[in-house]
């Protein structure tokens, strides 16, 4: 590299004093050619030193300009074939040479900021060229990087969804618990009061006062169990969130947005029947896509059992003439049989392996909580589970 | 010591509970006595009569695992009811010597019957609590000649080696040996065996 530069270097300078030469030479044989017909003699070889001097630079120009003066007083100065100078042409020669020489050093500077130029729009170019070398490669870079989020993303709704389990079973182990103590008080007094009524009715002389007695706190008990399910279920009613006007079908498509991964991956093709122009519903948004989305989700585990060809999920909407809206969620799966369809809604119970029995159960009490229904409507090839929701009052009447 | 008429605690945070027990005892007269915290029922002065502890096991201030520590000493058998069914809590008072642990809701039937279980321990540890304290009592009267020979004979010593032991005569330490026996009030050798064994006496040093 170093050394062929300094070639091209010396190859250059070589050719630039070349030229100073042959352009001396080439205004001597055009201006003896021309003659008298030229009225400046001079003339052809101020175009020589700008030539050399633009071509080669200061050095070459200053060799035409020097050689052009000998030519020019050795050719056409009298006395004429002799390089010596009369004084009546000495004037004329020494401007004749503060020129050329002028000239000269005005050609190479200009010839050198022109090759500055010309370094810096070559630098510019290289550092362009570069920089679009960096920015394709950066180009390519997000695509590994998109690919990488996505399985970090993939990631976390996995451990997302993972810890939402554990915090139901949890929310639901304690909630259980204490209803179950707050259940357990009551009953534990309703039994033995129970018992030492009988034992007050046994004998030759029933104490009958005692008996009534114990009959009275058994049924005080009994509506203080009662309570305790008031309150709990009260306490579940206060944690809903606010309820808002919504499109039904905006917020199925929600949840298929969520879902998409899902189907995808477990091959299941969406069929769509979105009846269009449905009023709104006053629901909860986040409870309802609860609902939908653990709808969907038992849909396809349910079909993961199928061949992948015949697994199909059709979600449909529909205003229907009771004056309610119906969402229907079918499935292709395996159906669901007599003795599990029957069991399907009690709470805690499940077919799942890592189920908690709790999905269908919730998701009843949230549709009844907003004035609706759940039920599974065919469960053989297959099974549609239904619910109903009222359409908002204000827009039924308006 | 039979005649003594037993006696029945309760300790529930629960009204409705404690009325109810309360109504159960009655029904079949027995004697109880019906509190609504452990700090309650341990102000209390009990009488000195075979008794039971029906013991709530979640009770606010003092629990009932804390109480039955601190009752260990007295040896009043207890009895565990309980709301939650938890096995861990089950497991460690039944470890500390509860004779049941009931589930509400539980029949009064096996309730009636724990504490009937619970009395007949209580009878027969108070009983034995009597024998031990006559037992010492007789132990005080002996000389410190009659203690060690009373020692040796326990463990087994002919009179010829406890004599060696002693460095006395054979003769005396028969008569010391009679001494022992109508002391303690022993009818033959192995009845003070039993006797030494209750009294858990100290082994003399050789």
């Amino acid at each position: 590299m170093f050394t062929s530069s300094g070639k091209v270097a010396w190859g250059q300078s070589f050719c630039s004093y070349f030229v100073a030469v042959l352009v001396v030479w080439l205004a001597v044989l055009i201006t003896l050619c021309l003659g008298p017909a030229l009225k400046h003699t001079a003339t052809f070889f101020f175009c020589a030193v700008m030539v050399s001097s633009w071509y080669g630079g200061l050095w070459p120009g200053l060799l035409t300009a020097f050689l052009s003066w000998l030519a020019l007083d050795y050719y056409f100065i009298p006395p004429l074939y002799s390089l010596g100078v009369s004084p009546a042409e000495l004037p004329d020669m020494l401007a004749f040479t503060a020129t050329v020489w002028f000239i000269s050093w005005l050609n190479s500077n200009q010839r050198r900021a022109k090759g500055l130029l010309q370094q810096a729009h070559d630098e510019l170019d290289a550092r362009i060229r570069e920089r679009t070398a960096d920015l394709n490669r950066t180009n390519m870079q997000p695509q590994s990087e998109i690919a990488e989020r996505r399985a970090a993303e993939e990631g976390l709704l996995q451990a997302q969804n993972e810890v939402a389990r554990i915090a139901r079973i949890t929310t639901m182990g304690e909630l259980a618990a204490s209803i179950a103590h707050e259940l357990n008080q009551p009953l534990g007094s309703i039994v033995v009061n129970g018992g030492a009524c009988l034992r007050w009715l046994e004998g030759a002389s029933p104490n009958l006062e005692e008996a009534r007695e114990a009959v009275e706190a058994i049924i005080r008990d009994g509506t203080r169990a009662s309570d305790v399910l008031v309150r709990t279920r009260k306490l579940v009613g206060a944690s809903q969130g606010t309820r808002e006007r919504l499109d039904i079908n905006g917020v199925v498509q929600e949840v298929i947005g969520w879902s998409n991964d899902k189907l995808t991956r477990s091959s299941v093709s969406l069929r769509l029947k979105l009846e269009e122009d449905l009023p709104p519903v006053m629901v909860d948004r986040v409870q309802l896509q609860q609902v939908i989305l653990n709808l969907v989700m038992n849909a396809i585990e349910s079909m993961l059992e199928v061949g992948q060809s015949s697994r199909v999920l059709w979600i449909r909407t529909e205003k229907r003439s009771l004056g309610d809206l119906l969402i229907q969620v079918v499935d292709s799966g395996v159906g669901i049989g007599p003795k599990v369809s029957s069991r399907i809604f009690e709470p805690f119970y499940t077919t799942k392996a890592n189920g908690i029995g709790m999905g269908l159960s919730i998701s009843r009490s949230i549709i009844e909580a907003h004035g609706g229904r759940l039920w599974l409507s065919k469960a053989d090839c297959g099974s549609t589970f239904c619910f109903s929701l009222p359409i908002d009052r204000e827009a039924r009447s308006g | 010591m039979d005649s003594e008429e037993p006696i029945v605690f309760a300790i529930d945070d629960d009204a409705s509970m404690r009325e109810a027990l309360d109504r159960l005892f009655r029904s079949i007269k027995m004697r109880a006595i019906i509190f609504s915290s452990a700090e309650e029922f341990l102000e209390f002065k009990r009488p000195d009569v075979p008794a039971a502890l029906v013991l709530d096991v979640r009770l606010p201030g003092l629990s009932g695992l804390e109480l039955q520590r601190q009752l260990n000493g007295s040896g009043i058998p207890i009895i565990y009811i309980t709301g939650h069914g938890d096995i861990p809590m089950s497991v460690e008072a039944m470890k500390a010597g509860a004779v049941e642990f009931l589930t509400k809701p539980f029949r009064d039937q096996v309730l009636l019957d724990a504490i009937s279980v619970a009395i007949k321990r209580d009878r027969e540890n108070r009983k034995e609590r009597a024998e031990i304290a006559e037992y010492r009592a007789r132990y005080q009267l002996l000389t410190q000649r009659e203690r060690e020979v009373l020692t040796h004979v326990v463990e087994g010593l002919l009179n010829k080696q406890i004599a060696a032991k002693l460095g006395t005569t054979e003769f005396t330490v028969k008569i010391h040996r009679k001494g022992v026996m109508q002391k303690m009030k022993a009818g033959s050798v192995p009845e003070l065996v039993r006797m030494a064994q209750k009294l858990e006496l100290p082994s003399l040093k050789h």
